[in-house]
């Protein structure tokens, strides 16, 4: 499929208004940008590579606690789901957005099921056998990039992670 | 994640935010929020555009590949 770049003009004007908007309306307002923004070369065929979802949709599983969500300054913690799991128990704790897709078919936010087809079929390598969910409302993004960002870093080099696939809700 | 050496590639809704805060690779779909890879229990939808993801995983060669999914949210409806 040939792909169109995406028109950037206006782009950083209406980013300029969106972080406005965020200082505006919540306590706290950390806005970062990545500059320069890294950039790292997949190094074998994805026929064998290892991939990994993070979503931020606010998956957790059913006995897990759920995302703090009564509060404006958002929750940077992470859910680990492991890939074996019984996508039924895929809960989704997020007031930003319209969770009634995700609670019937968790695949539009975290495509645990497709990823195995995708294995089935040979595309990619194999899943991760952990993936991660996070809570997309964080309006205050330093403790994201200084420590939800490295943390989970760590662990996708732990589990020998190839690709990560992110997803928001 | 970049830095450690594991590329990334982000499904888009917000393209001004994607673009604002600078991403490795990122694909934008004209879809509603809480849709992001399409209709629920539509997995040929789903594989279409998780194939878009790896096919960008696979070409791109520069930071801030910014690509458009080029099929919109009521053609999808059109489908179904």
């Amino acid at each position: 499929m040939q792909l169109q770049d995406v028109p950037t003009e206006g782009l950083d004007e209406k980013y300029r208004d969106w972080i406005g908007f965020i200082a505006e309306t919540h306590h706290a307002s950390d806005p970062r940008v990545n500059d320069p923004v890294p950039f790292a070369l997949l190094t074998k065929p994805l026929a064998e590579a290892r991939v990994a979802l993070l979503t931020t949709a606010g998956a957790h599983l059913d006995d897990q606690v759920p995302f703090h969500i009564e509060t404006v300054a958002g929750d940077p913690s992470f859910r680990e789901i492991p890939n074996d799991v019984d996508v039924r128990r895929i809960r989704f704790t997020h007031t930003h957005y319209d969770t009634s897709s995700a609670a019937k078919d968790p695949n539009v936010v975290l495509p645990i099921t497709r990823l195995a087809e995708l294995v089935e079929r040979g595309r990619i390598g194999s899943a991760s056998p952990v993936h991660f969910g996070m809570m997309g409302f964080n309006p205050n993004s330093g403790p994201v990039a200084d420590e939800l960002g490295p943390t989970i870093a760590e662990r996708l080099v732990e589990h020998e992670v190839d690709v990560a696939l992110f997803v928001p809700g | 994640m970049e830095r450690a050496g594991i590329p990334t590639v982000v499904m888009s809704l917000r393209p001004e935010i994607t673009y604002g805060v600078g991403v490795s690779r990122a694909l934008y779909a004209r879809f509603p929020m809480g849709n992001p890879l399409g209709e629920p229990d539509q997995p040929q939808q789903q594989h279409l555009v998780i194939e878009t993801l790896l096919g960008i995983i696979e070409s791109a060669t520069e930071p801030r590949t910014f690509k458009e999914f080029p099929v919109r949210w009521r053609r999808w409806e059109r489908w179904l």
